[in-house]
Parts: structure tokens; sequence; C-alpha cells
């Protein structure tokens, strides 16, 4: 019950950032809020894919909050990312969590540290992302190999992970 | 073990794609950024994604027990993943405290040695396990569920009463025993005089009465016989309802009778009379009673269409002069009139009905209390059938010990002396 309160505290989060972007798009953007808040509900009541949907329809209502608001950078992104990421692992912990199921309390606090491990890699490569996308392009050979480094560990990283 | 990939992975791809495709589309950076998490924690689904070991072993404190008792089962359990969840496959015949699922996370080569108690609710040759195994990844994203470890046989015998007269049979048999037989012969339990006969023992004669009529008097006894007893237990039909049974009942009713009957020596068949037919020759002693308990343990209320009288059963599961104690909800033409044959060949028989009546009682006001009286007026007609030809018919309610209508029978008998 405490993860689904959470996960829906943080949906909430998501939707406060993409309705306070830009107030002008605020009525566009609350059918598709308000649909999501029902999927991330009834996933939450019965679970099923329909968290999935939920989850996109916020980041595309933040989405469009920002492509709304203009050309800067958001800095806010990789909070929202953090934020998106943590209402899907509380709702599939508060999902997985079954009151018949004797568990001890250190079960819990091993996932929460799991869960609190992702989010803050999460956070951080969120972050590295949106600082190296400010690099200039064309700014030199290092920055080239480097980019054509992460290019080829991404590669290797889906190919390898793709064999499992 | 099979393996399962929890739906939110394929969701999380599915995000991780559409931020980088949007990114590219409009391009800004905040969508990959909002990719980004997703992306790595499908790199961490991936990366826990290796089949653990588990081994488990379920084993029972002891094989044998019966209704009421508590009893131990042990599972000893060793695993390398992050969750482990275990849960028992228990019969509902057996009941735990706090519910038999568990979740236990253990370290590598450490081994658990974990305890259920169990409350044996019900009687049955139960089987306990084999044990459901779910293991997850620390987040869950990938799980394995297999089922380990051999069922354990638990034999749950039924709860006895205590019984402090027995119904006497009308004819005892030939063989020594506890009961005392209504012919004359050789015994302790004094049963006439009569005048003295060429051949009688000097011992047997009754000094005093021969003084009295100035002849030789002897003394005659009842001598101590053994009896034959069949327990014909009904299987047709049953009513069941909020944990109580007519069938349950009546097993353990046959469980206490036969019990008590072979303390006395006597021999005692069973009759298992429904749509599985089952029997037990009459036999004496403690082997005949695990025989007994073990056949109750297995019988069980199987409905059938098929036609069937007492001619199906074997000759020598029905001796002459057999005491024939039926314990019957009386919901059954078959068994009625197989019961009426019975009486017909000449046997000792008596009816025990195992009341279903306070087990299907309607609210008061309700439709059914008509359809209810009826059936009730209905058992009434078939229990005259039975008086009508000399069958005592005791009605055993639910809440009323066995001795209740054995002490019923008992005191028929002495007002009415069977045909």
């Amino acid at each position: 019950m405490t993860a689904a309160a959470l996960a829906t505290a943080a949906y909430g989060g998501v939707l406060a950032v993409a309705f306070t972007r830009d107030g002008s798009v605020a009525a566009e953007l609350a059918p598709g809020a308000a649909l999501g808040t029902l999927f991330l509900l009834f996933a939450l009541a019965r679970g099923g894919v329909l968290l999935g949907f939920a989850l996109w329809l916020a980041g595309a209502s933040y989405v469009a909050g920002i492509v709304a608001a203009g050309h800067a950078v958001d800095a806010t992104a990789p909070v929202v990312a953090l934020l998106l990421l943590l209402c899907g692992e509380l709702a599939a912990w508060s999902l997985d969590e079954r009151p018949w199921i004797l568990a001890g309390d250190l079960l819990e606090w091993r996932r929460g540290a799991a869960l609190g491990g992702l989010a803050l890699a999460g956070l951080v490569v969120s972050a590295l992302i949106l600082a190296l996308s400010a690099v200039p392009a064309g700014h030199g050979l290092f920055w080239t190999a480097l980019g054509a480094a992460a290019a080829v560990g991404v590669a290797g990283t889906a190919a390898a992970l793709a064999g499992r | 073990m099979t393996r399962f990939t929890s739906p939110r992975v394929s969701a999380y791809a599915a995000l991780a794609a559409s931020g980088l495709v949007a990114g590219l589309a409009l391009g800004r950076v905040e969508p990959v950024a909002l990719a980004a998490p997703f992306a790595l924690a499908l790199v961490a689904a991936a990366m826990a994604g290796r089949e653990p070991h588990i081994s488990a072993r379920l084993s029972l404190e002891r094989e044998r027990a019966i209704e009421g008792d508590e009893v131990t089962a042990t599972i000893e359990l060793s695993t390398d993943a992050a969750r482990l969840e275990l849960l028992p496959v228990l019969p509902e015949e057996l009941a735990t405290e706090d519910g038999a699922a568990q979740a236990v996370h253990l370290r590598p080569k450490e081994e658990r040695t974990i305890e259920l108690t169990l409350r044996c609710e019900r009687w049955g040759a139960l089987s306990v396990g084999p044990l459901l195994v779910r293991a997850r990844d620390p987040l869950a994203f990938r799980s394995w569920e297999a089922a380990v470890g051999e069922p354990q046989l638990l034999r749950v015998y039924p709860r006895e009463e205590t019984l402090r007269s027995l119904v006497a049979p009308l004819e005892t048999q030939v063989f020594a025993g506890n009961q005392v037989s209504r012919v004359r012969g050789e015994g302790i339990e004094f049963a006439d005089l009569r005048a003295w006969q060429p051949g009688d023992r000097i011992r047997r004669v009754n000094w005093r009465a021969s003084a009295l009529r100035g002849e030789l008097w002897v003394n005659e006894q009842h001598p101590e016989r053994n009896t034959d007893v069949v327990l014909f237990l009904d299987t047709f039909a049953e009513v069941r309802a909020e944990g109580r049974s007519t069938h349950d009942r009546a097993v353990r009713a046959a469980a206490t009778l036969a019990h008590v009957y072979l303390q006395r020596k006597d021999r005692v068949a069973l009759v298992g009379f429904g749509g599985y037919l089952s029997w037990i020759l009459p036999q004496s002693g403690a082997k005949q009673l695990y025989a007994i308990a073990d056949t109750l343990l297995t019988s069980d209320i199987v409905h059938s269409f098929a036609i069937r009288g007492v001619d199906v059963l074997p000759p020598r599961t029905l001796p002459p002069k057999a005491l024939v104690l039926a314990l019957t909800p009386l919901l059954d033409d078959r068994t009625a009139a197989a019961l009426l044959d019975l009486r017909a060949r000449g046997y000792d028989l008596i009816v025990v009905e195992v009341s279903p009546v306070e087990i299907v009682t309607p609210e008061p006001g309700s439709r059914l209390e008509l359809p209810h009286r009826l059936w009730r007026l209905s058992r009434e007609a078939l229990r005259w059938r039975y008086e009508q030809v000399g069958v005592p018919v005791v009605l055993w309610r639910d809440d009323e010990p066995l001795a209740a209508p054995l002490e019923e029978v008992n005191a028929f008998r002495h007002l009415a002396r069977p045909a």
C-alpha cells in the first residue's frame, strides 16, 4: 500500500512538472494526463500492461510541455526521468507483495536498496546525458572518439543483452 | 524451472525506444534523458538473468496423526536467489497458524531449516507437498518457478468418542469372548436351575436348592462368547455445509465402534456401501483395527446412478447372526432398500441415522421452510417403515455424543423384543 501511494505521488510529480512548463497548453495536456492516471490506478489495482501506457502518457505529457515552452533545455529532465522510473518500480513492487506470504523486513530492505541504487544510477546517467548535450559538435578529436566509443558500447551492450 | 519475465521489462523497452525516437524527431535531449534510466533498468534486468540454484526437501515429523493433532513439517532449504518464495501444497484438511507461504533470502551456500506447524482439521490420507518455489532477482525483473521435493503421505485418523456401553447383539458366535450369551452352557453368569441329569458335573450341583427340594438340582450358566459386528457405512450421499458433514461424523462413529468392539475381542467387518463399494472381512485384533481405519481414511462420497443391492457384497462380509450397525444419513433410496433387504434376511440390524437436518435448517420465515418440513416428513415415513419390520432407527443429532443413540438402542431393546 505504501509503495502504491509513493508510485502515485511520483506520477503526480511528473504531471506537475509537465503542467508547469507552459501553462498555455495545460488544457491540451489534461486529457492525456487524466487517462494516464486512470491507467496507473487500474494497473495498481489489477496489474497488467497498463502500467507501461501510464508511464508513456506521463512522459509524453512532459515532452509536450517542454516543447511548448520553447527551445531551452529543461534542467529538470533527470528528475522527471527519476520520478517516472520510481513510479514504475514502486508500482511493480506493490503488485509483487502478497499479504499472505510471510516476508521479513530484511527482504524489504534489500529490494529498497536495489531500487535506490538503480534510481541513483538512472539519475546520474540522465544528468550525464543532459550535460554532454551541451558539448558543441565538432569540438575536437577527443569528443568525436568518445562519441564513437559510446555508440559502439551501446551497440555491443544491446547485442550482449539480446543474447541472454 | 520455468522462467517468467515481468511485463514491465517490455514496457521499459518501449519507453526507452520511444524516448530515443522522440529525441531524434524533435531534436531535443530531454526525451533521451527520460529514456536513459529505463535503458539502464533493462541492462540491470538482463544482467540479473542467471537461473538460481534451489535445493529444498520437505519432511514430516511423523506419518500418522489423529484429528486435532499438530504435526511439524520441516523444509531444508538452500538457494542463491535474492528472494525465494515457498508455498507447500497443503490439502484443505490441514491448517497452519500464519499461513504456509514464506519468503526468504539466504546467503550463498547457507542452509536453512524452516518448520511449519500443521494442524490436522479433518481425517484422511493426505498428501503434503510438493513445494512450490518462486525465485526472483533483486528487482523482480525475472522470476523462476518450480515444484521441488516429493509429496509426503500423512494419515490423519478420525477422532474417537468415549463410549461406556455398546449395543449387544441378539446372538453370539461360537468362540470365547466378552459378551454374555443368551444360550446356556459353561460360563460364569448364572442363568437358571434345573434338575440333575446323568452326566452333570458334581461341582455344578446347587446344594441349597437340592436340600430344599429333596433331590439334586444343578446351576446353569450363560457362556461368554464373541460376536460378529458389521459396520455398514452409507457412502452414496452426504450433506456438507459450513465445515459440518454427515459423512465425517459417520466415519468418526465407525472408527470409534470398530475400536471398542475389537477391544472386546469381537470380530468386526466394514462395508462401505455407495458409488464406490469397499469391504473388509470380519476379523479381530489390532491388525484389523488398522485395516478398518485405513479403509475409512480413503472412504469418500462417490455419486453413482448404479442400482446396487446387498447381493453385490461377498457373502463372507456378512456372517450369519452378525449385528449390522448401519451409519447412514438416510438420503439415498438404495441404502434404505439394502438395509430392509438385510433385515429380511434375518440380520440383527440397527440403523443409526446421522442426522443431516440440523445442517440444512432454513432461516425462519424463508420459503424453504415448507419443502424442509416435507422432507422431514418423508424421513419420518421412512423411519416408520423400518420400525414396522422391527428395526430400531435412532437419530444421531449433530450436537450429541455417539453414546446417546446407542443408549437409545439399548432402551429400545429392553422395551421391545425384535422379531
